[in-house]
């Protein structure tokens, strides 16, 4: 069947574009390096919603879990990893608390990033988010409002944690190099800058 | 014991069409069975079991004058019977036929294996010779069947099972442990899909089983032991103290034109108020009640547990003198020829699923109380209200699977087969009642499988019921309305959604009965993995279980409808009646037997049998063991243990099964 339209006018060639479902562009190997990355069981998934209903980002995004479950499912590798809805998962947990198949869609999203991310899919706070855990030890380091809060409350201004032994910081730096974590992040980080 | 002759076996291999020989070499087994001892035939045929295979053995028999038949095919549990007549019709013992089993225990696990699969097609075929040499004429024993029934538990399956075997002239025993029959079904408001009140149809047959002269009906009553076999069940009943006597009872006391007429003046004076279990505690009940109006039999009951003993019901009762305090248990037992189980089920604990709030939040209800509450005899006369404030609800959801469907381990996998259907039927129920409310249905898949019932879905649908395509994530409540927050995703919008309800309706999962266990260990059935009694065949035998003469009816076999319960029930009565109409069974003659010149007289054995069938006798001066052959089962436990080996275990003699373990390890030789 003729996928290319031909008419001429890139607009008019997306918004008319074929939206057929082809088995051809599905890809099996996707659904088992889901379920073998996230250990969970997503092809027993009855698409009831309770994960969707569950999540507290759907109301307040277009992010649908339930959606992504389906494109494993269904082998649709490209549409799921190239949507940036993948990344407005919180990790709540919430819908594998929920699920009745007793799959675990949180998993399922976990393993998605994992994949995309091999592709060089994925968005530029995680990088950053990567660059401080390199420097500092944690996703959201400690600040002058915290310290005074923690003061307030009569705690050490620093939590026992790298914040207050910078010695184990080489430690985790090792762990990201060995992923080379960080210096993924750095060459993605300078490549968008470009 | 017969007289010993030369061994003269028939090997006879099944194709099953593809099912053996699509993974065994049939050929290659047959030119095998020739080589072993004693084998002087050895055949073959597409099919054994049909008209043509089993005039193969018929003439095999007459020509080559067989003593022993050898049929490798499917399960003995399918066609032992069919070969064993065969056997028979070519005239020789039918208990001279031995089967292999090449088909359940052999090609179908090992189908991607043809090699294996053949050597051990060998190896069976092999044992099965060497046990067919040794093998015996033996005789079925027929005993006399009790012309007589026992029927479990009196809802709807129980009541119709009782009315045909009564009216099929069988004396039936129906057994209740609640003090009333009718079971769920007496609880319901209206039935789908044809609407019609579940009362009013189930009461003209509460009362058949209360006139029926055919039918013994015991109330509060429980099975207590179960012994003896099919044909001959004595069974003990356990007669809860009810605390009130019926006028039978008190005439066989003396006390003339006394005994419960069931006028209620003793509880109108009872000072002890408790929750009525048959409106799950949404109306009140006394220390001495009955469960609602139309109870059968019409007398009351005495709930020991919060009677204070005051005695004020005493004077009431007056000079019927009904009411007897110091009432405790009895015992009775009954003989009967065939059983049916029907306990029925209970709601899953739906409480257990903590999102939905049931018992956190007062609006959130189960189906069952939502059939009380909209039910004209019900705690409310039919007026559906919220538990919180008693207002008439105008937005309803009803939250389907709920339970069902199920696979966390909290819950239940299968499904509830009537949950979809009888909130289809809730929400006509309150758009029929209640102008402009609102029926929210939340579902995965609609399930209108029946006769009329996908038109019923259609007409729920056309009456205006919405139906949100998703499963209840969460419910919420708002702790000053009392109004309940519905989360889910419509999935066919792919929108998450949150609807305000005044009242929420679980369909909750449906689970067996507290006591079926019990009861289904007494008459020793089985259950499947889902907790339910198991039949003899999920399909060509679905009333039948595997002990004999137990039968199975409603819902205690896996959730149906009252349809289904009805067909099932009048299956179950017709195949308990069977046996009864024979008026006799054929015991399997696997009965030990004592060779009585060898037996020390030492009386182990009479302690270790399960079913007490054995008995030390005096015999020409010396004690000998003796077997009531109706009572032994074969199980084999005396034989195996007498020190003297004087015990033969018919059909399992210790050189048949020794013969069977050299033919498996030495590979035939001897």
């Amino acid at each position: 069947m003729a996928r290319e339209k031909n008419y001429g006018n890139p607009q008019l060639e997306n918004k008319l574009r074929d939206r057929y479902y082809y088995v051809d562009d599905t890809k099996p190997e996707f659904l088992a390096n889901v379920e073998k990355i996230g250990r969970t069981i997503a092809h027993m998934c009855y698409q009831c919603g309770t994960c969707t209903g569950s999540c507290p980002s759907a109301p307040r995004s277009s992010y649908r879990i339930r959606l992504f479950v389906r494109r494993a499912v269904l082998g649709l590798e490209e549409e799921a990893l190239t949507d940036p809805d993948l990344w407005l998962c919180t990790t709540c947990y919430s819908c594998t608390d929920r699920c009745p198949r007793d799959i675990a869609p949180t998993d399922i999203i976990m393993a998605m990033r994992n994949l995309a991310f091999k592709w060089d899919i994925i968005p530029r706070n995680f990088l950053q988010t990567v660059q401080l855990i390199y420097k500092s030890g944690h996703g959201v380091p400690n600040n002058d409002v915290n310290r005074a809060a923690r003061e307030r409350l009569g705690l050490p201004r620093d939590p026992p944690t790298t914040h207050a032994y910078p010695e184990f910081i080489p430690g985790i730096q090792k762990i990201l190099d060995h992923y080379k974590l960080k210096e993924n992040a750095d060459r993605m980080l300078a490549e968008e800058g470009k | 014991m017969a007289e010993k002759k030369e061994a003269r076996i028939g090997v006879f291999l099944c194709h099953c069409g593809t099912n053996i020989a699509g993974s065994i070499n049939i050929k290659e087994v047959q030119d095998y069975a020739r080589t072993l001892p004693g084998v002087v035939v050895s055949d073959e045929y597409q099919y054994m079991c049909s008209t043509p295979g089993q005039g193969k053995i018929v003439d095999a028999i007459k020509e080559h004058n067989l003593t022993g038949i050898v049929v490798a095919a499917c399960s003995p549990r399918l066609h032992e019977p069919t070969f064993r007549v065969a056997s028979k019709v070519g005239g020789i013992n039918p208990f001279r036929f031995e089967m292999a089993n090449i088909r359940e225990q052999n090609s179908w696990v090992h189908m991607h294996d043809k090699e294996g699969a053949t050597a051990k097609a060998k190896d069976a075929v092999r044992i099965a010779v060497a046990k067919a040499s040794l093998l015996e004429d033996l005789f079925p024993k027929s005993v006399p069947v009790e012309k007589a029934a026992i029927v479990v538990g009196a809802g709807v399956a129980g009541i119709q099972a009782s009315l045909d075997l009564a009216n099929a002239g069988i004396p039936t025993y129906l057994v209740e442990k609640t003090p009333t029959i009718g079971g769920r079904m007496s609880q319901l408001d209206k039935t789908f899909p044809t609407l019609d009140c579940s009362q009013c149809i189930l009461t003209p047959k509460m009362v058949d089983v209360g006139r029926n002269e055919n039918i013994i009906l015991k109330t509060y009553t429980e099975v207590e032991k179960v012994e003896g076999y099919i044909g001959n069940f004595e069974i003990t009943l356990r007669k809860k103290a009810r605390g009130v006597m019926t006028p039978e009872e008190a005439e066989a006391k003396g006390i003339v034109g006394g005994g419960c007429n069931g006028c209620g003046d003793c509880s109108g004076v009872c000072p002890v108020i408790k929750g009525n279990e048959f409106e799950f505690a949404m109306a009140p009940r006394k220390a001495i009640f009955i469960h609602h109006p139309q109870v059968v039999p019409n007398i009351y009951t005495v709930d020991f547990e919060s009677c204070i003993k005051c005695g004020l019901c005493v004077e009431a009762c007056g000079d019927k003198k009904a009411i007897d305090l110091e009432m405790e248990d009895s015992f009775e037992k009954i003989k009967v020829g065939t059983a049916i189980l029907a306990t029925g089920y209970e709601l899953f604990p739906i409480e257990k699923k903590a999102e939905w709030g049931y018992n956190r939040f007062e609006n959130v209800i189960t189906g069952l109380e939502f059939e009380r509450l909209i039910c004209a005899s019900g705690p409310t006369g039919g007026h559906l209200v919220r538990p919180s404030d008693g207002q008439t609800p105008k937005k309803v959801g009803f939250v389907l699977c709920a339970g069902s469907r199920d696979n966390t381990g909290i819950g239940k996998p299968y499904c509830s087969r009537f949950c979809c259907m009888y909130s289809l039927k809730h929400a006509h129920q309150i758009i029929e009642k209640i102008p402009g409310v609102k029926a929210y249905l939340f579902y995965m898949d609609i399930r209108s499988f029946g006769k009329m019932y996908e038109e019923f879905y259609y007409r729920i649908q056309d009456e205006g019921a919405k139906f949100i395509r998703g499963r209840v994530a969460n419910i919420l409540e708002d702790p000053k309305s009392r109004n309940l927050m519905v989360f889910a995703e419509d999935t066919l919008l792919q929108r998450p959604v949150n609807i305000e309800l005044d009242l929420v309706v679980l369909a909750s999962a449906v689970q067996p009965s507290p006591e079926a266990d019990t009861v289904r260990k007494l008459f020793g059935v089985s259950k499947s993995a889902d907790g339910w009694m198991l039949e003899a065949h999920p399909k060509l035998n679905p009333c039948g279980t595997t002990t004999a003469g137990v039968f199975l009816a409603g819902v205690c076999q896996g959730p149906k409808d009252i349809p289904d319960t009805v067909a099932q029930a009048e299956g179950a009565a017709s195949a308990a009646s069977i046996p009864i109409h024979v008026g006799k069974v054929e015991l399997e003659p696997y009965f030990a037997q004592c060779m009585e010149e060898k037996c020390a007289g030492c009386g182990m054995c009479v302690n270790l049998c399960p079913y007490s069938a054995l008995a030390l006798v005096e015999k020409e001066g010396k004690k000998v063991m003796q077997v009531t052959e109706a009572k032994c089962k074969g199980c084999g436990t005396c034989g195996g243990f007498c020190p003297g080996g004087a015990i033969h275990m018919q059909h399992f003699t210790t050189p048949q099964i020794v013969a069977q373990i050299d033919a498996f390890l030495l590979g035939g030789e001897q």
